[in-house]
């Protein structure tokens, strides 16, 4: 072991850790580790004031390293490596030891045991840290220009909100029209206005800006490069246009759900989904006519292709809205008409709640069901003929003849594989794009430099689409109008002496043009580019003459962490 | 230009915007109200849907903001406004509040804590424990920094005339620190013992507990920690001060004014002479105060304060004239010669044996040297010194003593109490008799001719003048009479020296005491009775002040008074609900047994009674300022002469983030909130399931039972347009799905029921969240709540209707019930902008010109809007909107800078 001091700080987190984790034993363990210097525990390790005074105990320790046990370093490790760095060290000499996810949740019912591995996870930390060495960040000049793929709402106005602060944007749209889904839609809760309308205003705003180039009929088709600096490939029509961007936004939007055949009488004549019905209404005046009828009565069928439990089970967010908006419609066009809503929770948040009350006085009718007893749809002669347990009558059933029945459809994912493949962004469980972290960073990927925005992310409104797309401009612009970008450099190494370019390593690199071929005092041998490499390793696991180090994780730090893990079963 | 962007409020929403405008490069001045930024997230447990600790998610961000190179925050600090200037800008006012505490010296150790004598509901535990008047507001505040919490200056410490702490001492002697209390009084005055036997007390009738049921016994307070104190230091703890500067000052006069002012210059190092020409020291205290209010010796311990610091008292030395004290090599001097002869009175007779005056009367009865067995005695006067020698004639073997006083009892100015007093012991009081004349014969008094009189107009002194009744002349027998109608000031001291008034007085500066010559310092008007000395305390130690920055030469003039606005009663009264306790009251010695011994009349306050008093304080300023914390600080942090500041900067953009307010629960009466101790509010809930909960358990309020079948009661002030709030505040399902699951976790065996109207899990997540608590077991009943009543032994009768269940209307029972209360505007928002360009929605959040496109964007320009200050929204819309919100701004200020 070299002579570093390192200092040991364990985090009660709260009671997040200390309730299930002997705290105060982790930190005793540390204190008789060898190269631990000092060890002290926290109520909150990230709190301000115990940041101030581990920068204190750094500068009046002398420390080398520092080594935080406390939580998953996905929440925290860029915080402490900050503070470390603020206290005069190389934030490389930080290492977190996470007890939280690892000890204190996972063994939330033995807590020796939990406090056991918590000792041992962080006496392999002190053996890493032990070892690591000052290392530089990686900087990368970054380019000032944005990709954003889909031209709806969210992408247009995120592409306008790059322009105002003068990045070039280069926008890809599938179709051959700009403007989404919305396009079709008519009045749009809550303004009221038509979705045409706003898409002509953003689209005109656009015309009017010379640093955004639209490609319609386009998609994107190749990607390369990192966060800052990515290489990208779109194809428009028949040509392909090679662009250099320094981020990407992917607001590709969402699809209407598509009723199965029979699904709530899906097929019948007059039964059509919501998106149907709102072109309905935008063609209607004074009264409705489906199939040639008048329609005197409607029953609209909530949460359909929504919260099932074979299926979506995620909430569309906006239906329900949606639906009484458009009811509101319906009855301005036609006052005599009988709205009956069966639904189930009626989710008209915030201010849409004033939407509900608004057709509740323009006389709809609710009825609500219970999604394990759904309500049924036939043909009854001419018409409609609608069955539902209603919970609000005491659970009388009650049969509605309707002349038109509305699915209240939700959304879905688009599904796009080939911008799946080349974007490589992970889904959620509906299919949908997923952020990172809904709160800390909510239209950020694990993608670094791809953000997110958008009903790609989630069944949004369109209030809620434009505000997200917004904010992943306010993140690319962040990351992009400062001119350059530092990467942590945990990153492949190779050693020319050692290495005999077997090409094994290029064969398992995932990141395209991160492994190349140079000649190194007359032999060939593998190098790493640092700018591609995102250092997984994978290269170093497989290095059949152990010529690749990971900084951050050489050979020799991994078999002390493991030696000083396994410490009590080998001896 | 100060700033480009001022955002007003440091919760999530403006942390969030602050970084995203940070990181573009901006330079950001974020202002928050608390002293910590955070907002209310930090304050709750987790976070739905994905289970979060809240502490977690906020602490980097706070930690982030507050370390910014391109972000100021300041906290504590309100807006007064914002006004825009021509060329667009903004001026903001800003005022940092006075927090008592130094910012940059506080180590945020949370010792002042632990010392503090006050506790106040702890509003970051939403009143569920409680905190101190100094405190960290949480544990993971930043900055982590005391704060004292102060809503001004307590009536009883602002009124005293000395400055004496009243409410500081009072909240010691509360906590059972007596030497501490004594410690703090010594601290702005030096006579105790003689205040708590003498003075009339302003303090106590400033007392707001006087509006409720009676006043506390400040003065006994006072009596039972000098007592406490003297008894167990039967001499000063210090000596003479080590740093002595070798200045000296000469005191001229030994009475309070002269004592205070020799005793302050003295622990400020000067070498203090006081010349008396008495034979003993003490002045009023020593010859016109009777020991059977002032024994004497607690005078003597009194004095002993002050000859302690090595001041010199030289009795029975007559000073010639101030040169004379020049020549000695006194650098300055004080004269605070006190009450020198009483007025007399002009009629027939007055030159008679037994006809006296009652300082003469007073000095010899003090000293034994009366004898007035068998003998009659009139005192002619109303006030506390004709009422002290009246007392004191008995004292002196009288066989009768009579008063005769010109108005009628209700005028008279000695204190009432007093009067009554001497009436238990046999004094009898004529009302409505003036002297005519003295009668006698060999040249000694034998009786007094007296005429009635009646009360008219008001006179000069604003009471009724007494008028002469022609025709009732009578004459009573009397062997002494002791004139006692009123006092003089000693106008006779060092003639031709210095300016006088008409009256012979000096003529001094009203503010700093000085006179016509340049380093002499007179009290002016030092007339008093003993139940006054508080203010030629006040005198003296005002001379003090103006006397050491005179001596170390200090030429910017100062004020000697600089204390706080006082809170208001009816301020604290609208703070507090107040239990009434019986008071304490000090009583005295039984009449007969004390009408003739010159022993203590007055019996001080047990040490329980005491503390039943100083408990029934209500802490009207918050901090009492006992100084505990000051004495503890090891950074030396803690200045009660900090006052806010006020700080104008110049920004190009405004954002208010200035968040939401909690629906107030009280508006729901039916639901018994405040009423019933185990219904509480969900943000309480938050706050005892969170790490840093404040019973580590989840125990329910009124008698700390862990519950077993909890209730949430959805809508509680939301989509309610009874209490005028018809929004849905869309977090409260969620939450409250939230909290059912932790409860679950926390409590196994716990049933939890959530009653409904519509359940709103409508975010990425979370009807899968929902779900899940269906799943763990968690009882989701749709029906609205009609009211919750009170079982004897704490539980809750929650009447309901149950729709989902089809059991109509029903009545469950619980044993803790959480209302799930909504959000609501914070018109804070608005108060602050002073041009109203900034508009309003209907239910008072910030509106946005286009919801739809233009997120952030308030109806003037260059004024943006982020969070739930433009309407209700959870964390991850706020945090969204936010982000979009800076944008906003950093676009505003790029066309600024590329249009100029």
């Amino acid at each position: 072991m070299s002579a570093q001091k390192i200092g040991v700080f364990t985090c009660h987190c709260g009671g997040n850790i200390s309730d299930y984790v002997d705290v105060q034993k982790v930190c005793d363990a540390a204190a008789g580790t060898e190269g631990c210097a000092l060890a002290k525990t926290f109520l909150f390790a990230c709190s301000d004031s115990s940041q101030e005074e581990m920068m204190e105990a750094i500068r009046t320790h002398q420390l080398d390293g520092v080594v935080i046990a406390s939580c998953s370093p996905k929440l925290h490790l860029e915080t402490f490596r900050v503070m470390a760095h603020r206290a005069g060290l190389n934030p490389h000499m930080y290492t977190q030891v996470n007890i939280r996810e690892q000890c204190s949740w996972a063994h939330r019912h033995d807590m020796p045991k939990a406090s056991e591995k918590a000792v041992r996870l962080v006496r392999a930390g002190i053996a890493r840290a032990s070892l690591s060495r000052p290392l530089e960040n990686i900087r990368v000049e970054t380019l000032p220009a944005v990709l954003v793929i889909g031209a709806g709402p969210a992408g247009m106005r995120a592409a306008l909100a790059l322009s105002d602060l003068g990045l070039t944007v280069y926008v890809v749209e599938r179709a051959a029209e700009v403007g989404g889904r919305i396009r079709a839609l008519g009045k749009l809760f809550p303004s009221g206005r038509p979705g045409r309308e706003i898409v002509a205003r953003l689209r005109d705003q656009i015309a009017g800006r010379d640093n955004i180039v639209v490609y319609t009929n386009a998609e994107l088709v190749e990607k390369s490069g990192s966060a800052g600096r990515f290489a990208v490939k779109v194809r428009a029509g028949q040509e392909t246009i090679s662009l250099k961007v320094g981020a990407i936004i992917a607001a590709t939007g969402f699809a209407p759900y598509a009723p199965q055949p029979e699904e709530f009488g899906f097929g019948l004549p007059a039964v059509v989904t919501l998106p149907e019905f709102n072109e309905l209404l935008t063609t209607s005046r004074e009264c409705l006519r489906v199939n040639g009828r008048d329609v005197r009565t409607i029953a609209y069928v909530y949460c359909v292709g929504s919260r099932q439990s074979e299926g979506n089970q995620y909430c569309s967010r906006y239906c329900c809205t949606a639906a009484v908006h458009a009811a509101i419609q319906a009855h301005e066009i036609d006052p005599e008409l009988n709205q009956f809503h069966l639904y189930r929770d009626m989710r008209a948040y915030g201010r849409n709640e004033l939407i509900y009350e608004e057709a509740r006085q323009k006389g709809s009718l609710f009825l609500r069901y219970d999604g394990g007893e759904p309500p049924t749809v036939e043909r009854e002669g001419d018409g409609l003929l609608v069955r539902v347990r209603d919970e609000l009558s005491g659970g009388d059933s009650i049969e509605i003849p309707a002349d038109l029945v509305v699915l209240v459809t939700g959304m879905v994912a688009t599904s796009n594989q080939r911008l799946l493949d080349v974007l490589k962004l992970p889904l959620s469980a509906g299919g949908f794009f997923n952020e990172i972290h809904p709160k800390l960073r909510p239209v950020e990927t694990v993608i670094d430099g791809v953000f997110i925005a958008g009903a790609a992310q989630a069944p949004k409104n369109l209030a809620e689409s434009v505000a997200s797309s917004m904010a992943a401009a306010a993140n690319c612009s962040a990351m992009l109008l400062k001119g350059h970008l530092d990467r942590a450099p945990l990153v492949a190494k190779v050693s020319a002496e050692t290495c005999v370019w077997c090409g094994e390593c290029v064969k398992v690199c995932p990141y395209a043009g991160a492994i190349v071929e140079v000649e190194r005092d007359g032999k060939q041998v593998a190098d790493v580019v640092p700018e591609l490499c995102k250092g997984c390793g994978a290269c170093a696991a497989v290095c059949p003459s152990a010529a690749i180090e990971l900084e951050g994780y050489t050979n020799a730090q991994v078999t002390a962490m493991i030696d000083a893990l396994a410490a009590e079963v080998v001896s | 230009m100060d700033y480009d962007a001022l955002i007003v409020g440091g919760g999530i929403a403006g942390m969030q915007s602050a970084l995203t405008l940070g990181d573009m490069g901006y330079r950001v001045l974020l202002v928050e109200k608390e002293p910590s930024i955070g907002g209310r997230m930090i304050l709750l447990s987790k976070v739905f849907p994905t289970l979060d600790c809240a502490s977690c998610i906020s602490t980097p961000k706070m930690a982030t903001t507050a370390h910014h190179p391109n972000i100021t925050v300041m906290t504590s600090a309100d807006i007064d406004g914002i006004e825009r200037d021509t060329d667009g800008s903004f001026i903001a006012r800003v005022r940092k509040k006075s927090t008592f505490v130094d910012p940059t010296a506080c180590i945020g150790c949370a010792e002042c804590e632990r010392e503090c004598t006050v506790a106040i509901a702890d509003r970051f535990n939403f009143d569920l424990i409680a905190s101190r008047a100094i405190h960290i507001a949480f544990p993971q505040a930043v900055p982590k920094k005391a704060v004292i919490a102060s809503d001004g200056i307590s009536p009883c410490t602002y009124t005293c005339p000395g400055g004496v702490e009243a409410h500081g001492y009072v909240s010691l002697v509360r906590a059972g620190l007596y030497e501490e209390a004594f410690r703090l009084h010594m601290k702005d005055a030096p006579l105790p013992g003689s205040l708590s036997r003498l003075c009339y007390a302003p303090c106590e009738k400033q007392c707001t507990r006087a509006l409720a049921e009676g006043k506390i016994e400040i003065r006994g307070a006072k009596r039972f920690m000098t007592d406490y104190y003297y008894d167990r230091h039967p001499v000063p703890e210090y000596g003479v001060p080590a740093d002595r500067n070798g200045k000296r000052v000469a005191v001229v006069g030994s009475g309070p004014a002269g004592l205070t002012a020799a005793y302050f210059l003295a622990r400020n190092g000067y070498a203090v002479t006081i010349f008396e020409s008495a034979r003993e020291a003490g002045g009023v205290l020593r010859d016109a105060t009777p020991p059977y209010r002032l024994p004497r010796a607690v005078l003597e311990r009194d004095l002993h304060n002050i000859t302690a610091l090595g001041v010199e008292i030289r009795t029975r030395t007559d000073v010639a004239s101030v040169a004379d004290l020049k020549a000695q090599g006194f650098d300055a001097v004080f004269i605070a010669p006190g009450t020198m002869k009483a007025k007399e009175i002009d009629i027939p007779g007055k030159d008679l044996g037994g006809v006296v005056d009652p300082l003469t009367f007073l000095k010899s009865a003090i000293d034994s040297k009366i004898d007035l067995a068998g003998k009659r005695v009139a005192v002619v006067g109303g006030g506390s010194v004709a009422v002290d020698s009246a007392r004191m004639a008995l004292r002196c073997g009288a066989r009768e003593v009579d008063i005769y006083y010109r108005r009628s009892r209700k005028e008279m100015p000695a204190h009432e109490t007093d009067v009554q007093a001497a009436l238990d012991e046999g004094v009898k009081l004529h009302e409505l008799r003036a002297p005519m004349r003295f009668v006698g014969e060999g040249g000694r008094l034998t009786a007094i001719a007296l005429q009635e009189t009646k009360l008219g107009a008001p006179d000069a002194s604003k009471r009724a003048a007494p008028e002469p009744v022609a025709g009732s002349e009578t004459e009573v027998a009397a062997e002494v009479v002791i004139v006692a109608v009123g006092l003089l000031p000693g106008a006779d001291l060092f003639p031709g020296e210095m300016e006088r008034r008409r009256d012979g007085t000096l003529v001094t500066n009203k503010e700093t005491l000085a006179t016509s010559l340049v380093g002499v310092y007179a009290a002016r008007n030092a007339i008093i009775d003993p139940t006054m000395i508080i203010q030629s305390i006040a005198l003296g130690k005002r001379a003090a002040f103006h006397m050491d920055r005179y001596l170390r030469g200090e030429s910017e003039p100062a004020s000697f008074d600089l204390r706080l606005p006082r809170v208001t009663h009816e301020e604290v009264l609208s703070r507090n609900a107040i239990t009434t306790r019986a008071p304490e009251k000090m009583r005295m010695l039984d009449p007969l047994e004390r009408a003739r011994s010159n022993a203590e009349i007055e019996v001080a306050l047990s040490e329980d009674a005491v503390r039943a008093e100083t408990g029934r304080c209500l802490d009207c300023g918050i901090c009492s300022q006992c100084h505990q914390c000051v004495e503890t600080c090891p950074a030396d942090a803690i200045h009660f002469d900090m006052r806010p500041e006020l700080v104008s900067v110049r920004v190009r953009s405004t954002l208010l983030a200035t968040g939401f307010q909690l629906f107030d629960a009280r508006r729901k009466p039916l639901y018994g909130y405040g009423r019933h101790a185990n219904v509480v509010t969900a943000m309480q809930m938050d706050r005892l399931l969170a790490p840093t909960r404040p019973y580590n358990a989840v125990l329910r309020p009124s008698d700390g039972k862990a519950p077993s079948n909890i209730a949430f009661v959805l809508c509680t002030g939301s989509r309610d347009c009874t209490v005028d709030s018809r929004l849905c505040s869309r977090v409260c399902c969620m939450y409250s799905i939230k909290q059912a699951q932790l409860l679950m976790g926390a409590l196994p065996l716990a049933e939890v029921t959530i009653y409904f109207m519509d359940i709103r899990a409508f975010g990425k997540g979370y009807d899968e969240f929902f779900e899940q608590a269906k799943g763990m077991g968690v009882y989701f009943v749709k029906g609205r709540v009609a009211k919750i009543e009170e079982t004897t032994d704490g539980d809750l009768l929650v009447s309901h209707e149950d729709i989902s269940g089809g059991a109509g209307k029903t009545v469950a029972q619980h044993d803790l019930v959480v209302l799930s209360v909504g959000l609501t505007a914070n018109p804070k928002a608005f108060s602050i902008l002073k041009d109203a360009n900034v508009e309003a929605d209907a239910f008072n959040f910030v509106r946005e010109v286009d919801e739809d496109l233009e997120p952030g964007r308030t109806t003037m320009e260059g004024v943006f809007v982020a969070g739930t200050a433009a309407g209700i929204r959870d964390i991850p819309d706020t945090i969204v909107h936010a982000s979009a919100a800076a944008l906003q701004v950093a676009a505003y200020l790029r066309t600024g800078e590329v249009n100029q």
